[in-house]
């Protein structure tokens, strides 16, 4: 009965936040994609492959549009499912999660998508269990429309695991998405979430992601967008507690005529909290990257690195790091840049026995390349994988 | 063909202003040619114009390497053609690791990148960014060593022994050696001002370069001649001049 009241406050507000622009990024016109779509869901595993998704995994779950849905764990201790399959199961706990950290009202995507979406996986990974192999989470729009899937992550006291999620769209089709995420990582807990974007010229691409840290948690995020996109905008939010550690790194593609406006803010809410916002943006074609970077902090430390490389005469980037200190036991520090590859590194590597393209394709995949502490090796293959794709479709 | 390298009345521009006048030098197999001169006097230049580096324009003359005239060939071109560059000073490589360099140029010529770097002592730095927080030995080893890996037919080798530690000269005079050994020629040009590499390498050729100008080459004797009389000096007297 709790859950149900909860539920219905939440299509309430959403219902009120219909028509409420995002303050950042292009306004679309979301009545657009409610229409019904005809056609036959179907995966494209080559699109699919193209993000690294990899159905082999001992745990996954893939969605296709909103109307398929296939999920498993053969892993002891991580369980997935499809969300709405936990809130029957589990009242009581979805009560707990569900909406909790964003706001259905937050803006008309959040509101469309409470009101309108469908599926999304629930992970748990119970205490203390590790698992080197990454949760493959696929999420596919074959026919277009709207594709809305709410995704609950809860990482369990002490445990430490991967989710690895690939989103992609068949070619032509005409799409909006919006993942809602929201993640808990609980006491000593760590999450590395790796997401892989790959859309296409027609879609609009709108996550809403948001976690919460306990003591002593961690949580490094991953994010690639690295195919075309109509426009994409995105803005994680993260709340740390006391001795937590956030790293978040977005690289980000521009390609033709997309618009991309990625970026997120953490809030430094403990003692011995520390956040890193990384970015790195490539602008190609004429495409425009807005990548801003917040952080809030009221103790702990906190880092921004903005970085943006322009390949092309048309293309433009903008980064917006902010720091806001509310208090006095905070560190707060950004470094930003934005320019085109260094002729001379170009001519260095010529002269090493490099042909120009492989010399700038060197440059781009080193810009991109991040060191991030902590990451297992089968993880690190994944990474290796994307940087190199990356590094390929921006030649 | 007894002619490797064949450098004639070479005269170089960078920015309009004019660096190198009517300079020649004839490199034939078998040559460890030693390029002196004090600072600022047109070595580096002369380098780069012999490799082609984009900025360094060639007004008069002609550079011919194999019997084929490259002078006006772009960089790529020439080093595909067996000719290389050891820089005095690599620029800094954000995010690009030394591994990752040596596996590429091993890739394409076939080598040992960890045999490569146990012979310069900078195992350490395989995984640290090209060129990002090396101290001045460091920096020459990591070089010699991407020569090694690119496998030249022809390494022209720009101040090994500037900045350079007595410890670090000595692996990175072995390396070129090794170097020097495996390139078909076993010839090199080495541009150095100060010499010190001639404590374990010994020139069969001896130019000296003065504002812009080679000046005078000769055999072993002109090296001890130099570090006697300094260049200037030396120039003077080669030209009769009190």
């Amino acid at each position: 009965m709790a859950l149900e009241n909860w539920l219905e406050r939440v299509r309430e507000r959403a219902k009120s936040a219909l028509s409420k622009p995002a303050p950042y990024g292009v306004d679309v016109n979301i009545s657009e994609y409610l229409k019904p779509v005809s056609g036959e869901p179907r995966l494209d595993t080559e699109r699919t492959s193209e993000v690294g998704v990899d159905f082999s995994a001992k745990a996954y779950y893939t969605q296709i549009d909103q109307a398929y849905f296939k999920y498993l764990s053969r892993i002891p201790g991580v369980e997935v499912k499809r969300v709405e399959d936990f809130i029957e199961e589990n009242p009581d706990e979805a009560r707990e999660y569900v909406w909790k950290l964003i706001d259905p009202a937050m803006d008309k995507y959040t509101a469309i998508a409470a009101l309108k979406g469908l599926g999304g996986y629930f992970v748990r990974v119970k205490e203390n269990t590790r698992v080197e192999d990454p949760i493959m989470t696929c999420l596919f729009m074959s026919i277009g429309g709207l594709q809305a899937p709410h995704n609950i992550a809860v990482i369990e006291k002490g445990a430490d695991i991967t989710i690895y999620t690939g989103c992609t769209i068949a070619p032509e089709s005409f799409g909006l998405h919006v993942g809602v995420t929201e993640y808990y990582v609980e006491e000593g807990a760590t999450l590395r979430y790796i997401m892989v974007h790959s859309w296409n010229r027609v879609s609009h691409v709108r996550p809403r992601t948001a976690v919460w840290i306990k003591p002593g948690g961690k949580y490094i995020s991953y994010y690639v967008s690295i195919g075309r996109v109509k426009t994409l905008q995105t803005y994680p939010v993260i709340h740390l507690e006391k001795n937590t550690y956030a790293y978040t790194a977005s690289i980000l593609l521009g390609l033709e005529n997309s618009i991309l406006d990625v970026g997120g803010v953490a809030y430094l809410l403990g003692e011995g909290s520390a956040a890193e916002i990384v970015s790195r943006s490539l602008g190609k074609d004429s495409s425009r990257i807005t990548a801003r970077a917040k952080i809030v902090g009221k103790s702990g430390r906190g880092h921004i690195d903005c970085r943006g490389l322009l390949l092309s005469e048309n293309s433009t980037i903008e980064t917006i790091p902010e720091l806001l200190a509310e208090a006095p036991n905070v560190t707060l520090t950004h470094e930003a840049s934005i320019g085109k590859i260094a002729e001379d590194e170009i001519n260095y590597l010529i002269s090493r026995g490099f042909t120009r393209e492989e010399a700038v394709g060197i440059i781009i995949r080193g810009f991109i390349s991040l060191d991030i502490k902590g990451i297992p090796e089968r993880v690190k293959k994944h990474i290796e994988t994307i940087e190199k794709i990356t590094a390929e479709r921006a030649l | 063909m007894k002619m490797v390298l064949g450098v004639k009345d070479l005269s170089v521009a960078i920015s309009g202003r004019v660096i190198i006048r009517n300079s020649s030098i004839l490199i034939e197999r078998d040559s460890l040619v030693f390029l002196l001169g004090p600072n600022g006097s047109g070595k580096s230049t002369f380098l780069r114009a012999i490799i082609g580096y984009p900025g360094v324009e060639v007004i008069s003359g002609n550079i011919i390497f194999e019997g084929e005239d490259l002078t006006s060939k772009p960089m790529e071109y020439r080093v595909s053609r067996g000719l290389t560059l050891a820089h005095q000073t690599p620029p800094k490589l954000t995010g690009v690791r030394m591994r990752q360099l040596l596996e590429a140029l091993c890739r394409k010529t076939g080598c040992d990148p960890l045999e490569i770097a146990s012979d310069l002592e900078i195992k350490h730095l395989l995984d640290r960014e090209f060129g990002k927080g090396f101290s001045g030995g460091e920096l020459k080893r990591a070089e010699i060593a991407m020569l090694l890996a690119q496998k030249p037919k022809l390494p022209l080798i720009d101040e090994p022994d500037s900045g350079v530690d007595v410890d670090s000269i000595e692996i990175i005079a072995s390396a070129i050696k090794k170097l020097v050994r495996e390139t078909p020629y076993k010839s090199t040009i080495i541009v150095t001002h100060s010499a010190q590499i001639s404590k374990y390498i010994k020139p069969t050729l001896t130019c000296i370069m003065v504002s812009g100008e080679v000046k005078i080459c000769g055999g072993p004797e002109l090296l001890s001649e130099v570090f006697i009389h300094g260049f200037r000096e030396l120039v003077r007297e080669s030209k009769g001049e009190s």
